[in-house]
């Protein structure tokens, strides 16, 4: 019996049980687009590195912000943009993915309050093996600044 | 025929020959013909918040064209900011020949009010316009440019499909480029250069 339990905690403290998918992953420049005051969604992008033998595949993002969050894809049909959600992003074994402008990209539908340029947003990634990993995406503004306009 | 009729008119023809290649060097066309694979365009009005606008107004300017919708929430900013980051390019005289019209091609839930807040935070240059469903889709048409409202999402709301090509017009109202989704800013720069020289 003692045996038994010691067998299950050692089981459950292993580095195999503990060890998700999530720890294989880096992200690097997470970012979320900052959108016209009246946009009711925007994206948030940022490369996904596998650094695991096994491929991976990030199965959702949640955000506090946003009433949904979808992953999302564009294709691009004889010059027709056509956005569609997605229901898994698959990172390759010792691969990258880029969620870019254009292509992949996690999708924040339904802000809840509008954005402001320099916020972070804590973004959740979940990964097939039900492991997940905190994102915090800076809010930037792309392109020009006002700034810079006033030339 | 005599033979020496015949000699006569070969040394006419050859001194017309040499003569058309020593004197005639005709200046090079002043415009380029038109490229196959643009549309026709042509002018259109349509509502922005501060009344109709229509493409003849801005005769003697070039104007980039665009498609898309207020709700769009990566094609069309994508664009917009590659706009502006082109208009930027442009000295200030060349600027101030310069208009961007962005057509919604989402009249449903794209207010004239809503298109000028969008178009703004991309750029004081772009104005927002939108019209009946009839009118959008006549001047779609005409410029090629295609559109199809998705079905509602699980999230609320709707996606609209579009094509998402920069329309180029002269100053004289004609569609002489056509650039497609993901163009660098400088190219759409240099593109609106060499609409302003025509």
């Amino acid at each position: 019996m003692k045996k038994s339990l010691l067998l299950a905690l050692g089981l459950a403290f292993s580095s195999s049980a503990l060890a998700g998918a999530s720890t294989h992953v880096t992200v690097a420049d997470p970012y979320v687009r900052l959108s016209p005051p009246s946009a009711l969604a925007t994206a948030a992008y940022m490369v996904l590195k596998n650094n695991g033998e096994a491929g991976i595949r990030l199965v959702k993002a949640s955000n506090p912000l946003s009433r949904t969050t979808e992953l999302h894809n564009h294709f691009n049909d004889n010059g027709v943009m056509k956005m569609r959600p997605v229901a898994a992003i698959d990172i390759e074994p010792n691969g990258e993915t880029a969620l870019k402008p254009g292509g992949l990209h996690v999708m924040m539908i339904g802000l809840q309050t509008p954005l402001r340029e320099g916020d972070v947003i804590p973004i959740t990634l979940t990964f097939d093996d039900g492991s997940d990993m905190l994102v915090n995406a800076t809010v930037v503004r792309q392109g020009i600044r006002p700034a810079q306009r006033q030339r | 025929m005599s033979n020496r009729a015949l000699a006569y008119v070969a040394l006419l023809l050859a001194s017309m020959v040499a003569g058309l290649a020593i004197f005639w060097h005709p200046a090079p066309a002043e415009r380029p013909l038109p490229t196959p694979g643009l549309p026709a365009g042509g002018d259109f009005t349509l509502q922005s918040v501060d009344g109709p606008v229509s493409l003849a107004d801005f005769r003697g300017k070039v104007v980039l064209v665009y498609f898309g919708y207020t709700y769009c929430p990566d094609i069309c900013p994508t664009a917009l900011i590659t706009v502006a980051d082109a208009l930027e390019q442009l000295d200030p005289v060349e600027q101030e020949r310069v208009a961007v019209i962005f057509v919604s091609v989402d009249p449903a839930r794209d207010t004239p009010e809503r298109l000028r807040e969008y178009a703004d935070f991309f750029h004081p240059r772009i104005v927002g316009v939108t019209g009946s469903e009839e009118d959008v889709e006549g001047i779609a048409q005409a410029y090629g440019a295609f559109y199809a409202r998705q079905p509602d999402m699980e999230g609320g709301g709707y996606v609209v499909d579009h094509s998402a090509d920069i329309y180029v017009v002269d100053g004289d109202g004609r569609v002489v480029d056509k650039l497609i989704h993901g163009t660098i800013a400088a190219k759409v720069a240099q593109s609106i250069r060499t609409a302003l020289r025509l």
